[in-house]
């Protein structure tokens, strides 16, 4: 179990020179938590603070602010020498499994550094490294003997991922943070690839924390856990996944589900389906107001002027856990449909 | 045009061709052998309607885009085929100044990565004067008015975007910014390679929204590029699907998207995870995309990925047949599909 509280990321402001910008709030205190082998996937545009977040979890990043909670153990209460092993126990893989690679080194390379540690650990000898590097591929569904000597360029990008995957399960990770890890795989290898981590998920009871801008994709991995909706660094709709796509409240949830390509012919558009197109470059709300209410079409006063705290949505057909930051919560239908057909795929 | 070419849309009694596309073969040349990467492909672009030329990694689409323009580089080579386009003749017969006067006042391409094209040291408008200067555009002043309404049709502000450096827009604005420079010299005929690829979500609606009625608006032609299902579906009137250099299927996107006949369509579709429906739907594809140096030279080449494969799979290459009209797919046991 792992509890994120009220986690704050700011990047300090650079003064003079070409690269100049003022202070960026990444994360504005976001509070998440993760049960032991849950799911949990995490939308919103770039610049969201989604990466950042993701970065922190695995001990990569600082945080100014917050605290991270691993099985009751507050992180912030440890020297830094002892948060080590318990960061090494959340495990990220990057978006492109391109460059995630030495090009120089073969797969057993890869996999022996990290295990050759844990064999150092574990007080276990070279053959170990060699069997469990084995175990590791045929785990994520590569043929072990014929992968171990290759270099990456001889892999296709979907193969490539499966060897970052199984180069995290060296360390017997407790969480997997999956940082848009099918964006750059080709459209027909993506599927598996999200089964593979739905699979490690059950047989390892690994959590799984999915961050990506397709939503569609985020459902797929938390069909049975929850999805967050960041925007600008605060998290806006929370909840279970389906009731989130169903039932959205909050505009910019409504928009980001708008926004997912209809299949025309196989689906319909849902009725309240709408696409912003003014106000898509004013990202920088200004004053104390709701950080949405600048691109939202539903904005009032009152949004321009106070911030919406993320409450929940004491609905009757609502889950306790739907969670959204907004003035006016008004549930809206923008999903598209499949239309029946008796010939369905 | 001739009268024995098949018009992909004849469904639509008034369909013209505005490209027509007729046994384009493509060769690389390697090290290692030569690779095929377009192989006999015969394709109708018909006016005034968008086409999507969908496919992998692998699958030669881009190849396709570049021998439009007639654009493929060392180590491609077009090996037999033609390019026609209405009025222009056969592109890959034009040279030199021909050529240039083709590319841009006839044929606006925006390229993949096209956000990351533009020259960091100089103001946007400034690039969109070079450009018409290159192009002997005689009144740089109506090329920028011509802009400046360009960017306030794609939501932006004209006095902001045409002044800033490249790095001051963000990438959805950079993107919109390459379709303007491709649309300011007023072709006919807009080519766009994966136009949406970098983009978000929230962002890549709203640039297709803006292809879209910008297309209609200004009766273009336009070609699409792409990976992605859902952008075909979005916008596309006709999807052609592409896989080992090959056209496996092409038709109208309702008709396609909705009946698709090749196993390799049906198989991507439903790989696609979709927002609303049952999840376990969806199923993986096996194997791995096309890898042009293990194609096999004789018979399908989606067979080692096909669950439909028959003994005259691995013999023959299936030709691009009608199924219905203006529906054609390339595949021995289309029949066998249907049921």
């Amino acid at each position: 179990m792992i509890e994120v509280r009220k986690l704050e990321k700011v990047y300090p402001p650079v003064v003079g020179g070409l690269l100049s910008h003022n202070e960026v709030r990444a994360l504005r205190g976001v509070s998440l938590s993760i049960s032991d082998g849950g799911a949990l996937s995490i939308i919103g545009e770039s610049g969201c603070g989604k990466t950042t977040f993701g970065r922190i979890l695995a001990g990569l990043e600082s945080y100014s602010g917050g605290d991270i909670a691993m099985d009751g153990v507050a992180l912030n209460s440890l020297p830094n020498n002892e948060r080590q092993p318990y960061f090494r126990r959340i495990q990220l893989i990057h978006q492109d499994p391109y460059t995630a690679l030495n090009p120089s080194h073969t797969i057993l390379h890869a996999m022996a550094v990290p295990l050759r540690i844990q064999a150092k650990l574990q007080k276990k000898n070279d053959d170990w490294i060699l069997n469990r590097s084995k175990e590791l591929l045929a785990m994520v569904g590569l043929d072990p003997v014929g992968t171990l000597y290759k270099y990456p360029h001889a892999l296709s990008g979907g193969q490539r991922q499966r060897v970052v995957i199984a180069r995290a399960l060296t360390v017997d990770p407790k969480i997997l943070v999956a940082d848009e890890a099918v964006s750059m795989i080709d459209v027909s290898m993506r599927l598996s690839i999200l089964n593979l981590l739905s699979d490690l998920r059950v047989r390892l009871r690994i959590g799984i924390v999915f961050i990506t801008h397709d939503v569609a994709a985020a459902r797929y991995i938390a069909k049975d856990g929850e999805l967050c909706v960041l925007y600008r660094g605060e998290v806006v709709e929370y909840g279970q996944t389906d009731e989130i796509i169903v039932r959205p409240v909050h505009p910019y949830t409504q928009a980001m589900l708008s926004a997912m390509p209809v299949l025309r012919g196989l689906e319909e558009a849902g009725p309240d389906r709408y696409i912003p197109l003014e106000g898509m470059d004013d990202f920088e709300g200004q004053g104390s107001g709701c950080l949405f209410a600048p691109r939202c079409r539903h904005a009032t006063a009152r949004c321009q002027e106070q911030h919406p705290d993320l409450v929940p949505w004491d609905d009757r057909l609502s889950s306790s856990s739907h969670h959204h930051a907004c003035f006016y919560p008004i549930p809206r239908n923008v999903v598209a449909r499949p239309i029946n057909r008796e010939n369905a795929l | 045009m001739g009268a024995d070419l098949k018009v992909i849309g004849n469904a639509d009694q008034d369909a013209q061709v505005e490209c027509q596309i007729r046994d384009l073969t493509v060769i690389f040349t390697t090290d290692s052998g030569d690779f095929p990467a377009l192989n006999h492909v015969n394709l109708d672009i018909i006016k005034n309607k968008i086409t999507a030329i969908v496919g992998e990694s692998g699958s030669g689409k881009s190849t396709l885009g570049l021998a439009i323009l007639n654009g493929v580089a060392f180590p491609g080579k077009v090996t037999e085929g033609s390019v026609e386009f209405a009025e222009h003749g056969n592109v890959l017969k034009l040279r030199g100044k021909a050529l240039r006067h083709f590319r841009g006042p006839v044929v606006g391409t925006v390229f993949q990565a096209s956000q990351n094209a533009m020259n960091p040291l100089a103001r946007v408008g400034k690039q969109i004067l070079d450009l018409g200067r290159s192009h002997h555009y005689k009144d740089p002043r109506k090329l920028l008015h011509e802009a400046e309404n360009l960017a306030r049709r794609m939501a932006m502000d004209p006095s902001r975007v045409l002044t800033a450096y490249p790095h001051q827009l963000s990438g959805g604005m950079r993107q919109r910014m390459g379709i303007i420079m491709a649309l300011v010299l007023k072709p006919k005929v807009l080519l766009l390679d994966e136009p949406t690829t970098a983009l978000d979500l929230l962002t890549q609606s709203a640039v297709l929204e803006i292809i879209r009625s910008i297309h209609r608006e200004r009766h273009l032609t336009t070609i699409l590029i792409t990976h992605d299902m859902g952008v075909v579906a979005e916008v596309s009137d006709y999807i052609v699907v592409m896989y080992a250099g090959r056209v496996v299927e092409q038709g109208s996107t309702h008709d396609t998207l909705r009946d698709p006949r090749h196993p390799y369509t049906r198989a991507i579709l439903r790989a696609i995870p979709r927002l609303t429906g049952d999840l376990n739907r969806a199923r993986p594809l096996e194997g791995s995309p096309p890898d042009l140096t293990q194609i096999p030279a004789t018979g399908c080449v989606f067979r080692s990925r096909c669950s439909y494969r028959a003994p005259q799979c691995d013999l023959v290459a299936p030709l691009l047949e009608s199924v219905d009209t203006g529906h054609f797919v390339a595949c021995h046991q289309e029949g066998l599909i249907r049921d």
